[in-house]
Formats: C-alpha cells, sequence, structure tokens
C-alpha cells in the first residue's frame, strides 16, 4: 500500500501536527465569549476529528476507520443541527 | 509518485487547517470566526480526503462518500450556527453602528421603530433590549420578594 518511508513517516508527522491544532480549538471552547462562538468551536473540533481519524486510517492501514469517520460526521452534524436551534430558538424543534 | 503526490494533498489540507485554527483563534467576531471555520471543513478537510485517497487507492469510494457528505452538511451547520448568532443579536458593534448609520435617513420613517427599507433601527433595538432588561430586573426583584 504504502512501500515509501519517507511517506509513512510524513503521514505520522502530519497527524501529530493535526491532533496538536486541537488544543487551540478547545481553548476557543473554553475561552469563547458567547454560546455560538462555543458551538462553533466544538463543530470545528469535530471536522478536525474527522481528519484526525482519515490519517489514522492511513497510518493504521485500515479501512474501518473511514467508515468511522463517516458515523462521527452525521451524528456532528444532527447535534450541531439540533444545538444550534435550541440556543437561538429555546428549544429544538 | 502517487505517495508523493498523496503527501502534498495532505500538506495542502493541514496547511489549510492550520490557517482556519488561528483564524478561529484571533478574529474578533462570532461571524467571522465562522467564516474561518469554514476553511478547515472544505479545504481542509477535503486536502486530507484526496490525500488519503491517492495514499490508499482501495478506499477511495468511502472517502468520496465522506468527502459528499461534508460537502452537504458543512454549510448547512455552519447557516444555523450563524442565524443563532443573529437571532441573539451578538453581532459585532461596528456592524450595528454601520447598519443604524445607514437606516438614519432624511426622510421620516413610515412608522415607529421601522425605517424606508423596513430595516429595524438602532434606537428601536435599544428599547427592545432596555425593555428585556428592565423586565429581568423585575423578575429578580419578585422572585427575591418571594423568598424573603
Amino acid at each position: 500500500m504504502i512501500e515509501n518511508e519517507i511517506a509513512q513517516t510524513a503521514i505520522q508527522l502530519i497527524l501529530l501536527a493535526l491532533v496538536i491544532l486541537l488544543i487551540p480549538a478547545s481553548w476557543r471552547v473554553v475561552a469563547g465569549p458567547t454560546l455560538p462562538d462555543r458551538l462553533a468551536a466544538v463543530d470545528l473540533i469535530t471536522t478536525l476529528l474527522i481528519g484526525v481519524i482519515v490519517m489514522l486510517a492511513l497510518v493504521e492501514r485500515t479501512q474501518v476507520f473511514v467508515d468511522m469517520a463517516i458515523a462521527l460526521a452525521a451524528f456532528s452534524f444532527v447535534g450541531t443541527i439540533s444545538i444550534a436551534r435550541y440556543i437561538s430558538e429555546g428549544r429544538v424543534y | 509518485m502517487l505517495d508523493f503526490l498523496g503527501v502534498i494533498a495532505l500538506l495542502f489540507g493541514l496547511f489549510f487547517s492550520a490557517v482556519g485554527v488561528i483564524g478561529v483563534i484571533r478574529l474578533p467576531d462570532a461571524l467571522a470566526r465562522l467564516h474561518a471555520s469554514g476553511k478547515v471543513a472544505i479545504l481542509g478537510l477535503f486536502g486530507l480526503l484526496l490525500g488519503a485517497s491517492l495514499l490508499m487507492p482501495s478506499s477511495a469510494l468511502r472517502l468520496l462518500t465522506l468527502g459528499l457528505f461534508v460537502l452537504l452538511t458543512s454549510p448547512v451547520a455552519t447557516h444555523a450556527i450563524a442565524a443563532s448568532v443573529y437571532r441573539r443579536q451578538e453581532i459585532a458593534k461596528e456592524l450595528t453602528q454601520e447598519l443604524a448609520q445607514d437606516s438614519a435617513s432624511p426622510e421620516a420613517p413610515p412608522f415607529a421603530g421601522v425605517d424606508v427599507t423596513g430595516v429595524i433601527t438602532r434606537s428601536r433595538i435599544q428599547d427592545i433590549l432596555d425593555a428585556q432588561e428592565r423586565a429581568t430586573r423585575q423578575r429578580r426583584v419578585d422572585s427575591d420578594k418571594r423568598k424573603s
């Protein structure tokens, strides 16, 4: 699948960089002044996590992680929509 | 060669993810931060997905499904968050002041609180906010009375 040793090392370094990017994003969840800010930051964290899971699939050379990423995307969409409706209208539907 | 192209695409995605996260930290306004996080969702994630499908061609179909799903859902979610920002009136002061200057037209408004274009004027918004604040203060006084 991936024969090149340099490519393998580069993939692991990119995975590490993506995980490090999660730290400032979660700082915005804690510090964000308003409620929609925190929700947007949580949405950003989920998007980054999808990227992390795809990179994990590359490192581990399995396709199961990609299915996990699809499920995470679906759940994050439903959660973001319902929380956004809740904080703007006071009820979910 | 395919590996090399894949790593280039992954670096593209990582670059835009970093740009989006830096924007979410540093931009001053909730709507501007939403703009930055959209870069992560589309450019960053699509770079990563393209690189992954070049490096692991057997899973390209699943990655394409994931990409199409994110392409459909990410703008909808961002729009929902932006609508909640707008309804809670948490737009930056500069924007609302600009709106008030725009709506301060020489002609008399058709009726109080709404200007010619139908936009609620700044003073009307201030009136609503004041009324809400008075109501919450009254409620707090009432609950204090009930406690004592």
